[in-house]
């Protein structure tokens, strides 16, 4: 079985974000609406971290707090308490001038398209662009090339009166990316759209993310636009419930399934197997289990070989593929050997208590185990 | 420093256009705005009219006086009290250096009571002067063009705005002599003049000092030895300031010499200050202004209210306080305005009804007008200020 080496590239970029390329970075976050008696917590200790050119659809029913996140990580609602920081700011005590030039480097699109009546909709979409200063040409090429490609360039002149649901929609998305945004914060962008133009529309914002590298934040309910999120966050009751790196996850399970081990489970397991693996890299010589320890995790060698020691002497290498660790988790036993990398190696890591529920899950994978385990014997 | 003035101008001038554009875009909702603005315009100009229209009306007889100076008893502290002083005081202030004529003005109202046939009697107020030498300016030489028929005996000319229920035909004065009672004896009108009602008097009389003396014999064996008023024309070669003062030292005291406008400011004042009228009219002036702010700040508030997604989303862009602050501010300004232009032709309409009902004189003067405009604009901004604090102050997510 061989493994792409570009995936694995990419894989490992995935795993190690470094802080400078974060557009959105919270920790601990907190919000309560009211005040006195009416007081009321809405988020909940909430943790995210977002890398740039990143897109993420925020889920979850109704009154889960996505949209009082949304808002409060672009600056619509003062941040109480926790750490926040959006596009190298920290939002907690920001001063008015500070949230006034970050609002500029952000592009909201709201459910309500909110265009002035009294203004067309070159004139609605020049209202964002009149703040960065481009000349008056410039924002009218622009903002006329926008609006064609979102289909409304026979309609550049015309008051919201004289437009239909949908069309509005698409001069308020125009409004909030023509000033070439860092981070764009959608919510239900495609909701009043139809099939057509809503992907017109999630294919304008993969474009802005994949060639200016705008991180893009889209609430939704549309299920229909899932495929383009790197990352799919779910909110329940005020909590982020779950945080999943979409393409990351595809990606391990396309490798793991060339493993005859994972081969058998259903792609709901193997992507929750996959949703919890960790990337580990050792260096030539490094011991990654050693005898007589409890045992914590369980290993799958994607690259490179190790060596299995057992009372000093080398009773077997494993290569690409292979997999060890499982037997002390099984048995609740002491770690039976040592082993020590080879080479570079790099491993899928599977904590113990998720290898145990993936193992609960899956009658067949426990079987395939056994019988693998069998036959190394 | 200059950039960021100029960035302020530009700011506010994109404020301006969308304030224009906002306001302008719905002519329906324009309309009643104006209409809105323009009514409270309308009501204070009302309230300050009538306010006016006192003054106005109850100095119109000093005003339609032609001298430079005029002599008054220091007794009398409105034109309408009848204190008088001796006519000895007129041939000195004829004598004296700089006088060019010094005319009596004989006025009587307590005991002036004109009664129609078939109607009560009512006082009216009757003006006597020599008539050789008229004391009025008489525009329309409606005085003296009635002279000879007023040296007859028992006549006298009515005031075209005096009330209507006084009985006699005041569209049809100079047409025929109509008759009626005064003081207890026959009275022929026998033409008419213009000069106007007041709150204290229902209509004026005009006639000769002989036929006074007739009517009004309980002022004496000589009903004119007493003066109501002097007017005094100066000699147009010497300053009326050096004449006052010369008459001032010369007539007994009792007796003041004012210009005419002193006079008007302090029969106003007298109005103003040690009535309760004049508190009334302000009482109402302030009413007026009061709910033109609310009529204001709830048009601008609902218009606000009404775009408040579209100024969350500039929020949200990174628009900042002072374009909110310019745009709600030159809406304002706007609706004076459009406000203001149509109210101010409304209420000459309607003064002229009030005026033709009431024979008040009702006035717009520029100066008048100006001050209603400048209330207009003190109301309309204090609203502005008032309908914006909800956009300044919100985060833009609890605008939505």
């Amino acid at each position: 079985m061989i493994l792409d080496h570009d995936q694995l590239d990419q894989l490992i970029a995935c795993w190690v974000p470094s802080d400078s390329e974060q557009s959105i970075s919270i920790d601990g976050l907190d919000h309560f609406y009211g005040e006195g008696e009416a007081r009321k917590q809405v988020l909940f200790d909430n943790h995210l971290h977002i890398r740039r050119g990143e897109i993420v659809i925020m889920t979850g029913p109704s009154g889960s707090g996505k949209t009082t996140l949304l808002t409060l990580i672009g600056t619509l609602r003062t941040v109480q308490s926790g750490n926040a920081r959006v596009l190298d700011r920290q939002l907690l005590g920001i001063s008015r001038d500070q949230i006034g030039q970050l609002r500029q480097e952000i592009g909201f699109i709201f459910q309500a398209h909110n265009l002035f009546e009294s203004l067309t909709a070159t004139q609605n979409v020049k209202m964002a662009t009149e703040l960065i200063g481009l000349s008056a040409s410039e924002a009218h090429q622009r903002i006329s090339g926008l609006l064609t490609r979102l289909g409304l360039g026979h309609r550049l002149n015309y008051k919201p009166k004289s437009l239909s649901g949908g069309q509005k929609q698409r001069v308020a998305i125009a409004r909030g990316i023509v000033h070439h945004p860092r981070l764009i914060l959608a919510d239900e962008p495609t909701a009043a759209l139809d099939a057509d133009s809503g992907r017109e529309v999630v294919t304008i914002l993969q474009e802005l993310a994949k060639h200016q590298q705008c991180t893009i934040l889209i609430v939704t309910h549309d299920n229909r636009i899932l495929d383009v999120a790197d990352r799919i966050i779910n909110m329940v009751d005020g909590r982020i419930h779950s945080n999943v790196l979409v393409q990351r996850t595809a990606m391990i399970c396309r490798i793991l399934q060339e493993f005859p081990l994972f081969r058998s489970l259903s792609p709901r397991v193997l992507s929750q197997v996959a949703d919890r693996m960790e990337l580990q890299q050792f260096e030539p010589g490094m011991e990654i289990i050693r005898q007589g320890e409890i045992g914590k995790e369980f290993f799958v060698i994607a690259r490179g070989d190790v060596d299995i020691i057992v009372d000093g002497k080398t009773v077997n290498v494993l290569g690409r593929g292979s997999f060890f660790g499982e037997v002390s988790l099984i048995k609740e036993q002491p770690r039976n050997a040592t082993v020590r990398s080879n080479t570079n190696a790099i491993c899928f890591v599977l904590a113990k208590e998720d290898f145990q529920s993936v193992l609960n899950a899956s009658a067949s994978f426990e079987q395939e185990l056994r019988q693998a385990i069998f036959e190394r014997q | 420093m200059s950039t960021k003035n100029a960035g302020v101008a530009v700011t506010l001038f994109r404020a301006w256009i969308l304030a224009w554009k906002n306001l302008t875009h719905d002519v329906r909702k324009l309309i009643l705005a104006a209409a809105g603005v323009g009514f409270a315009v309308m009501l204070m100009f009302q309230q300050r009219g009538f306010n006016h229209a006192l003054f106005d009306s109850t100095v119109e007889l000093i005003q339609q006086l032609d001298g430079d100076l005029i002599l008054v008893s220091e007794s009398r502290f409105a034109l309408s009290s009848e204190m008088r002083f001796p006519r000895t005081v007129m041939d000195i202030a004829r004598s004296c250096t700089g006088v060019a004529s010094a005319n009596s003005v004989f006025l009587e109202h307590s005991q002036a009571k004109l009664r129609r046939e078939g109607q009560r009697e009512r006082p009216i107020r009757v003006i006597a002067f020599d008539l050789d030498i008229p004391v009025f300016r008489d525009n329309n030489q409606e005085i003296q063009s009635a002279q000879t028929k007023l040296q007859r005996p028992q006549a006298a000319i009515m005031d075209r705005l005096s009330k209507e229920n006084y009985g006699f035909d005041l569209t049809n004065l100079d047409a025929e002599i109509q008759t009626g009672e005064l003081a207890g004896q026959q009275i022929q009108i026998v033409g008419g003049f213009t000069m106007g009602r007041d709150f204290a008097h229902d209509g004026n009389l005009i006639m000769s000092i002989d036929n006074f003396r007739r009517y009004f014999k309980y002022r004496g064996p000589d009903p004119t030895t007493m003066v109501d008023l002097g007017v005094v024309r100066c000699d147009p070669k010497i300053d009326p300031l050096d004449v006052k003062s010369v008459l001032a030292e010369q007539i007994p005291q009792g007796v003041m010499v004012l210009s005419q406008s002193d006079y008007v400011a302090q029969e106003v004042a007298f109005w103003a200050r040690s009535t309760p009228i004049g508190m009334i009219f302000a009482i109402g002036s302030i009413m007026g202004f009061c709910v033109g702010v609310i009529i204001c700040y709830q048009v601008l508030a609902t218009d606000i209210a009404d775009h408040l997604g579209e100024f969350a989303t500039l929020k949200a862009m990174g628009y900042g306080q002072t374009f909110f602050a310019g745009v709600v501010l030159s809406q304002s300004l706007l609706l004076c305005l459009f406000g203001f232009i149509p109210g101010f032709f409304a209420t000459l309409l309607l003064f002229e009804v009030n005026s033709a009902f009431t024979g008040l004189i009702m006035l717009v003067t520029p100066v008048r007008a100006g001050v209603i405009f400048l209330f207009t604009l003190i109301m309309c901004v204090c609203s502005g200020v008032l309908a914006m604090r909800k956009l300044l102050t919100n985060d833009p997510a609890n605008l939505f």
